[in-house]
C-alpha cells in the first residue's frame, strides 16, 4: 500500500476545469516533484491532497486513511508547506513552531523540543527569539518548511516552497526536504523550477492544465523531451527567413516563446559554430546562446508545445 | 512620465471600480451615518418626534377644576394619548414597560384649593430619565399648558378684580363726601375750642390772684412768732454761759496782774543773787494775754435779729372752675362702609400651577450624562475592537495562509473560530469593566443597587460582539473591506441601539429596527442598572435578547465562515 495514493482527482472551478483526472501515488521515503506552468493545477492538486479542498471526483487515501471518514487522523499524518508564508508575523520563530507543533498534538516539554529540532534543521536557531516580521525571505521560506516538519508527518506536502528565495535558502531547504525524505517521509514537491526537481526528486508528474502530461522517473521524463542537444539563442537582430534550412540535422523546436529567442535541436555539438556563422551570414545578430543537454524543460515544451514558465491560461 | 502617470490615473479609477465594497464605502459609509445621525438627533433640532402619540398616565387625586382642566387641555393635545389611571403603581408600570411612555403625572389633592388660595399648585412628574427626550417634549406641552391654566385663572381673577374695583370706587367716593363733612364739622369745633380756653385761663388767674395774696398773709404772720420764741429761747440758753464768761475774764485779768508781780519779783531775785544773777536761766515765758477790749467781749450780752421767712402757703385753696360746655361735634358713621371693604369681600388673585420631576425608579430624576457615555461608547469601541481584533484577525489569517495551515494541523474550522471567539469574548469583557472603573473613578458614573450585576450586559455584549466580528468577516472578505464596512455597520448599530444618546431620541421605525440589535437591549440594560437604579431583575430579558442575538450571528457566522473560510 502506498503511503500516499490519488486517483483521477478532477476539480472545476464555475466551467473552468483546474483538474482533470489526476492521479499520483508516493511512498514512503520517496520525494514525487510536480512539476508545471503557473495555474497548471498544482496548488489545486495539494489543497486536495491537504483536505483543504474537495475534489469533485477522484479519491485520496493517506496510509490507508481517507478525508472523508477519518479526516482528524489522516491530518496528523500530513505536513503541509503553503505556497504563502503561513507564519504569525508578529510572533517569534520559536513561538510559532511550538504553537503549531502543540496543535499537531505534541505537550508543552514535546513541542519545545521539537521546536528547537526544527529550527536547527533548516538552519535558525540563532534567530529562534526573533519575530518572524524581521526575518529574511528566505528565512521565513525555510521557518514556512520547519513549521511543517515540526511534528515529523508521514507526508509532507510542499507548494512551492523556494518561491522567491535566495540561493542559500534554496540549498537549505532542498537539503531539509531530502532529510526529511531519508527518514522515511512520502513527499509531493510542487515547483516550477524544473532543476529542483531534477536534484531531489525519484519521480516527477509534469502537469498541465489539469492533467497529468507525463510522469515516470526524472530520467524517463527527460528522454520525452529528445536525446539532440538543445541550443537557445537570443537575437538582437533576428536573420533572414530560412538561414537554417541547409544545416543538416539542425531544426527549430516549434513552440512559442514570449522572450523572443528560438530553441534548436542539433544533431552534434560540432554545429553550434557553424549554426553562429550562418545567423551572421543572413545578417542576425545574436546576443547570447546557449546549449544543454535534454532536460525536463525540452520535455515539457516536447509534450506540451510551451514553456515550463509560461503561464497556464485561466489557471489557478 | 506624463504618460506613467495618466495611466496610473485611469488605473485607480479602474481599481476602485472593480473594488464594490470600497466604492459603496465612499458614498455608503457617510450616507449611513448622517442618515442615521439626522434621523436620530432631528428631534433636537426641533423635527416632529413621529407620527405615534405618547401614552401619558395621569393620576388625579385633586378631582378640582384644575384637575379637569390639565386633563382637558391634555386631551386636546395631538401628540398625546391619556390615560386616567387609578394609583401611581399602576402609572409607573405603564411607564417602565411602555415605549412611548415617558412619564406620569401626579395631580396631588389640594391642587385646585391652592391655586385658588394664592397659592402655587404643583403636580408631580415622574419620570423616566432615559426617555428624556419625550420627557422635555411633554414638559415643553405641560409648561404651556400650566401657564395657559395659570392665565385663563388669571384672566377669571382680574375680570372680578375689575368689577370689585368699580363697587370699590363708588364706596371710596361717598366715604370722601363723608369724610368732607367731618373735615367742616372739625373746623368749627375747633374755633369754638379757643373761645371756651379763653374763657377759662381768664377765670383761672383771677382765682390764683386771690389765693397767692391770702397766702402770703398768713406766711408773714406765722414767720414773726416764730422769730419771737426763737430769740427768747436763745437767750435762755446764753445766760449761764455768758456768767460763765465773765468768771474766765476775772481769771485772765488777775493772771496778768501775777505775771507783772512775777516779773518784779525775779527782779528782784537777780538783784538779790548779785555776781551770780547770770546763773540764774531765765524764766518760761507767759503767753501774752488778751487785750482787755478782747476780754470785755467775753462778758458782752448776745444781740440776735431774727428775719421772719416768707413761708410758702402749706395748704393750696381749692380752685373752682366753672366746666365748659363742649360743642357736639358732627362725624360721619363710617363704620358700615369700612365693614363693606373688609379684605374678605375682596376676589383672591390665583396663584401659578407649576410641576415637579421625580424618576420613575425612585433614583435621581437629572442623568449623569457619562452614565450614558461611559456604556454607550464602551460598547461602540467593543465591536470596533471586534472588528480589528477578530476580522480582520481572521482575515489576515486567511491571506497570511495560516488558517490552512491550522485546519491541515488538526485544528478544524469550527475549533479555530471558537477559540478566537472565546479570546475575544474575555477580552471585551475586560475591555468594558476597565471603562467601567475608568468611568466611575473619573466621571463619577453610577454603578446602579448592584454594581457588580453590571457584568451581566457586559459579558453578554462581549459574546454578541464577537459574533458580530465573525459575522463582518464572512461579509467583508478583504482586509481593506473590514474597517470601512464594518465600521459603518459597528457605529450604525451603536447609534440606533441608544449608545450615543437615549434611544428615546430616534422615531419610531427605527426604535422597531434597534430591537434586532444587540446594542439595544445591552443599552436598555445598562440604563436599568445605571440611571433607572432597578434591581437585576429588570435586566433578564434584556440579557436573554443580547445572548440570544449573539447566538443567531454565531449559528450564521460559523455557517458562513464555513462556506467561505473552509
Amino acid at each position: 500500500m502506498k503511503t500516499l495514493e490519488a486517483t483521477g482527482l478532477r476539480k472545476s472551478y464555475g466551467d473552468r476545469v483546474a483538474l482533470d483526472g489526476v492521479s499520483l501515488s508516493v511512498d514512503r521515503g520517496e520525494i514525487v516533484g510536480l512539476l508545471g506552468p503557473n495555474g497548471a493545477g498544482k496548488t489545486t492538486t495539494l489543497s486536495i491532497l491537504a483536505t483543504l479542498l474537495e475534489p469533485d471526483s477522484g479519491s485520496v487515501r493517506v496510509a490507508g486513511l481517507s478525508p472523508q471518514n477519518d479526516r482528524e487522523a489522516l491530518r496528523r499524518k500530513l505536513g503541509y508547506v503553503p505556497q504563502a508564508i503561513a507564519l504569525y508575523p508578529t510572533l517569534s520563530a520559536l513561538q510559532n513552531l511550538e504553537l503549531f507543533a502543540r496543535i499537531h498534538g505534541a505537550g508543552k516539554r514535546q513541542a519545545a523540543t521539537a521546536s528547537a529540532h526544527a529550527l536547527e534543521a533548516v538552519g535558525l536557531a540563532p534567530r529562534a527569539h526573533d519575530s518572524v516580521s524581521i526575518l529574511s525571505g528566505g528565512m521565513k521560506r525555510r521557518l514556512n518548511l520547519a513549521c511543517a516538519m515540526v511534528h515529523q508527518p508521514e507526508i509532507l506536502l510542499l507548494d512551492e516552497p523556494t518561491v522567491g528565495v535566495d540561493p542559500q535558502s534554496r540549498e537549505r531547504i532542498l537539503a531539509t526536504v531530502k532529510s526529511a525524505a531519508e527518514a522515511g517521509a512520502a513527499i509531493v514537491y510542487s515547483t516550477h523550477y524544473m532543476e529542483e526537481i531534477e536534484r531531489i526528486c525519484g519521480r516527477a508528474l509534469l502537469i498541465d492544465y489539469g492533467r497529468v502530461v507525463a510522469q515516470g522517473t526524472v530520467a524517463e521524463l527527460i528522454t520525452l523531451g529528445g536525446r539532440h542537444p538543445r541550443m537557445e539563442i537570443a537575437f538582437q537582430d533576428r536573420p533572414a527567413t530560412g538561414w537554417s534550412a541547409e544545416i543538416g540535422g539542425v531544426s527549430e523546436v516549434p513552440h512559442a516563446r514570449s522572450d523572443g529567442k528560438i530553441d534548436l535541436e542539433l544533431a552534434s555539438l560540432t554545429q553550434v559554430s557553424e549554426i553562429l556563422e550562418r545567423i551572421r551570414a543572413a545578417g542576425g545578430r545574436v546576443i547570447e546562446f546557449n546549449v544543454h543537454s535534454p532536460n525536463l524543460s525540452d520535455a515539457f515544451i516536447a509534450l506540451t508545445g510551451h514553456a515550463l514558465r509560461e503561464d497556464a491560461p485561466g489557471g489557478r | 512620465m506624463l504618460r506613467a502617470i495618466r495611466l496610473i490615473f485611469l488605473n485607480e479609477f479602474r481599481l476602485l471600480a472593480k473594488d464594490r465594497v470600497g466604492l459603496a464605502m465612499l458614498l455608503l459609509a457617510p450616507v449611513v451615518i448622517i442618515a442615521v445621525a439626522g434621523f436620530s438627533l432631528g428631534n433636537i433640532y426641533g423635527a416632529r418626534p413621529s407620527a405615534h402619540a405618547y401614552y401619558l398616565p395621569v393620576i388625579d387625586q385633586d378631582h378640582g377644576q384644575v384637575a379637569q382642566a390639565i386633563v382637558k387641555a391634555l386631551k386636546r393635545e395631538p401628540a398625546v394619548n391619556l390615560a386616567v389611571v387609578p394609583s401611581l403603581a399602576e402609572a409607573r408600570t405603564i411607564v417602565g414597560s411602555r415605549n412611548r411612555a415617558p412619564l406620569a403625572i401626579l395631580i396631588p389633592a389640594g391642587t385646585t384649593a391652592a391655586l385658588k388660595a394664592g397659592g402655587t399648585a404643583r403636580i408631580v412628574l415622574y419620570v423616566d430619565p432615559i426617555k428624556r427626550l419625550e420627557v422635555a417634549a411633554i414638559e415643553l406641552r405641560l409648561s404651556r399648558m400650566c401657564a395657559e391654566i395659570t392665565a385663563r385663572a388669571q384672566d377669571d381673577a382680574r375680570a372680578r378684580m375689575a368689577a370689585a374695583g368699580a363697587e370699590l370706587q363708588s364706596r371710596l367716593a361717598r366715604i370722601a363726601a363723608q369724610a368732607a363733612a367731618a373735615q367742616h364739622a372739625g373746623e368749627q369745633y375747633r374755633k369754638e375750642s379757643l373761645l371756651r380756653r379763653d374763657a377759662a385761663e381768664h377765670e383761672l388767674e383771677v382765682q390764683l390772684g386771690r389765693a397767692i395774696a391770702n397766702l402770703e398773709t398768713q406766711t408773714r404772720a406765722a414767720a414773726e412768732r416764730a422769730a419771737a420764741a426763737t430769740k427768747t429761747e436763745l437767750e435762755n440758753a446764753l445766760a449761764p454761759r455768758r456768767a460763765a464768761m465773765t468768771a474766765v475774764r476775772d481769771y485772765l485779768l488777775a493772771l496778768q496782774s501775777s505775771e507783772r508781780g512775777f516779773d518784779r519779783w525775779l527782779a528782784d531775785l537777780k538783784t538779790a543773787a548779785g555776781s551770780h544773777s547770770g546763773d540764774i536761766p531765765p524764766p518760761p515765758a507767759f503767753p501774752p494775754p488778751p487785750t482787755p477790749a478782747q476780754l470785755a467781749e467775753l462778758s458782752k450780752p448776745l444781740v440776735i435779729a431774727i428775719t421772719a421767712p416768707a413761708l410758702p402757703p402749706h395748704e393750696i385753696p381749692k380752685l373752682s372752675i366753672e366746666k365748659m360746655a363742649v360743642p357736639p361735634l358732627a362725624i360721619p358713621d363710617f363704620s358700615a362702609e369700612i365693614k363693606s371693604l373688609s379684605p374678605a369681600a375682596a376676589p383672591n388673585f390665583p396663584g401659578a400651577l407649576d410641576w415637579t420631576e421625580r424618576s420613575v425608579g425612585g433614583g435621581p430624576a437629572q442623568v449623569n450624562a457619562f452614565d450614558q457615555y461611559v456604556p454607550g461608547f464602551g460598547v461602540t469601541f467593543l465591536l470596533i475592537g471586534m472588528l480589528m481584533g477578530f476580522s480582520l484577525g481572521l482575515i489576515d489569517e486567511r491571506d497570511w495562509g495560516t488558517l490552512a495551515r491550522l485546519r491541515v494541523s488538526g485544528a478544524p474550522l469550527s475549533g479555530t473560530l471558537i477559540g478566537k471567539l472565546l479570546s475575544r469574548f474575555v477580552i471585551g469583557l475586560a475591555q468594558m469593566v476597565l471603562l467601567f472603573a475608568i468611568g466611575w473613578w473619573m466621571f463619577g458614573i453610577s454603578l446602579g443597587p448592584e454594581p457588580l450585576m453590571l457584568l451581566v450586559p457586559s459579558a453578554a455584549i462581549a459574546f454578541a460582539a464577537a459574533a458580530f466580528g465573525l459575522i463582518i468577516a464572512c461579509i467583508a472578505r478583504s482586509h481593506d473591506s473590514v474597517m470601512p464596512f464594518g465600521a459603518v455597520v459597528s457605529m450604525a448599530m451603536s447609534a440606533i441601539g441608544g449608545c450615543w444618546w437615549p434611544i428615546d431620541f430616534e422615531p419610531a421605525w427605527m426604535r422597531e429596527l434597534a430591537l434586532w440589535l444587540p446594542t439595544t437591549w445591552t443599552m436598555q440594560s445598562f440604563n436599568d442598572l445605571m440611571i433607572r437604579g432597578l434591581p437585576a431583575s429588570a435586566i433578564v430579558r434584556p440579557t436573554i435578547m443580547t445572548v440570544g442575538l449573539g447566538f443567531a450571528y454565531l449559528i450564521a457566522g460559523i455557517a458562513a465562515a464555513s462556506w467561505i473560510y473552509d
